[in-house]
């Protein structure tokens, strides 16, 4: 269901300090299009730092691994990274669907490595509401629909206090996947 | 600041992966010791590029001189181009420090064929391309080589094939400590514990509940640069093709932590 809970500002807000938090730049700087390595200078360890910051404030899982490994992990070995490090067609059309990349060309035969420009600070925020919106309607351990949070970003159970379950992030992304694949017959 | 105590004044360090994490303590400590310093990164234009060049001034503006090379340890021709700038730039190579690392945190039966290779090129082969192209220099000087590894090297970390390049590396340590010895060339490894740096930021991710380990059992990266600096001294002439556990006992202590 989509939460109302927190509202999508504060979402945004709390993807901000997570980052100002992993590389040290200032908040002004970051904007909802910042590219994350391209204008922050994040690295690959970075992103884990973010995901990690994200995981203690909102109490959930972001995913572990990228939409390409996932794909791959379904697909087989190939089906999205050639044996170059290359996107195949197939990959290129499934990013496309996933990311608006304004400033990566996405075309096939791009490196795997220049995948990472396209996320955003935006698209960051998008995969936080995503697991955030993957909250049952009802608490699965007293089945009372009384959500309500306290510090305004950890959700718990109005009536018997127990923590909010989410889906993780690579549940998500598999459950993705699968819708995607299943429409499109892309691998 | 620097240069407190100047045991390795005239010599020069060349310490991989070092504009962050345990590398850039390592770093500094030589820099501490009067050493000159070759910080080396992977990637340019990114935040660690940045760090490095950071870590460069710090030192510098402290009375110390380093320099910042960019050296992918998994390609032949970056190891032997970040080694001759070092040596045109300072003309000596005393300690070569291999730290460097870069792996995907995943079960390793789960590992692509690609993810494997990138991990035995950056993590072994890598290593060996350091060795290698630092041996004329290192000969000159009697130098020292010094291996990061990890307690992943000995024990099951989750989501942790590092480990078994690290357990590989430990083997190259005890070879070449050998076939190392006509050219005077001195081999150890410092096998770290735990200690609050980057990797762990990403490792916490994967092993849960390993925060509520007891404070006093995770290291600061001061002391395996400690570890470090003693191999690199006349203090270590006794220690050949070891890898000395730096891990405040945290190996030995088996289930105690768990069972507090």
């Amino acid at each position: 269901m989509a939460q109302k809970i927190i509202a999508e500002e504060r979402i945004f807000d709390e993807v901000k300090k997570a980052i100002v938090n992993a590389l040290g730049v200032d908040a002004e700087s970051i904007k909802p299009e910042s590219i994350l390595t391209m204008d922050l200078d994040a690295e690959s360890l970075d992103f884990l730092d973010i995901s990690y910051n994200l995981e203690q404030t909102f109490g959930f899982k972001m995913a572990r691994h990228f939409v390409l490994e996932h794909a791959e992990e379904m697909f087989g070995e190939g089906s999205a990274i050639d044996e170059n490090g290359c996107l195949p067609p197939q990959a290129v059309e499934m990013l496309k669907l996933r990311f608006n990349g304004d400033r990566t060309s996405l075309e096939p035969g791009m490196d795997m490595d220049e995948v990472v420009h396209l996320i955003t600070v935006d698209s960051m925020a998008g995969s936080v509401l995503d697991i955030l919106d993957s909250l049952p309607e009802t608490c699965p351990e007293c089945g009372r629909s009384s959500w309500k949070t306290e510090d305004g970003t950890h959700i718990l159970c109005g009536s018997c206090r127990a923590d909010a379950v989410y889906k993780t992030g690579d549940e998500l992304v598999i459950d993705w996947l699968k819708q995607v694949q299943e429409k499109e017959h892309l691998f | 600041m620097f240069a407190k105590n100047r045991i390795f004044q005239n010599r020069v360090a060349f310490i991989t992966g070092s504009s962050r994490g345990i590398g850039s303590s390592i770093a500094r400590e030589f820099a501490h010791c009067g050493a000159d310093v070759v910080i080396t990164n992977r990637k340019q234009g990114g935040s660690s590029q940045a760090k490095g060049k950071k870590l460069c001034e710090e030192i510098s503006e402290g009375g110390g001189r380093a320099i910042l090379v960019n050296c992918d340890i998994s390609q032949k021709k970056s190891v032997k181009k970040a080694i001759s700038d070092a040596k045109a730039h300072f003309g000596r190579l005393d300690f070569l420090i291999l730290n460097a690392a870069r792996a995907p945190f995943k079960p390793i039966e789960r590992l692509f064929e690609r993810e494997l290779k990138d991990l035995v090129n950056t993590n072994y082969l890598g290593h060996i391309f350091c060795i290698q192209e630092s041996i004329p220099l290192l000969e000159k000087s009697g130098g020292k080589i010094v291996f990061i590894s990890s307690l992943g090297s000995r024990f099951y970390n989750p989501s942790y094939p590092l480990g078994s390049m690290k357990a590989a590396m430990e083997s190259v340590v005890r070879d070449c400590s050998e076939s190392l010895r006509e050219k005077k060339i001195l081999v150890n490894g410092v096998c770290g514990g735990l200690v609050k740096t980057d990797s762990f930021k990403t490792m916490r991710l994967y092993w849960e509940g390993i925060e509520q380990l007891p404070d006093d059992l995770f290291m600061e990266p001061e002391e395996i640069a400690d570890a470090v600096i003693f191999l690199c001294g006349p203090a270590s002439r006794g220690i050949r093709g070891q890898t000395l556990i730096v891990d405040r006992g945290l190996s030995n202590s088996l289930l105690y932590p768990v069972l507090q």
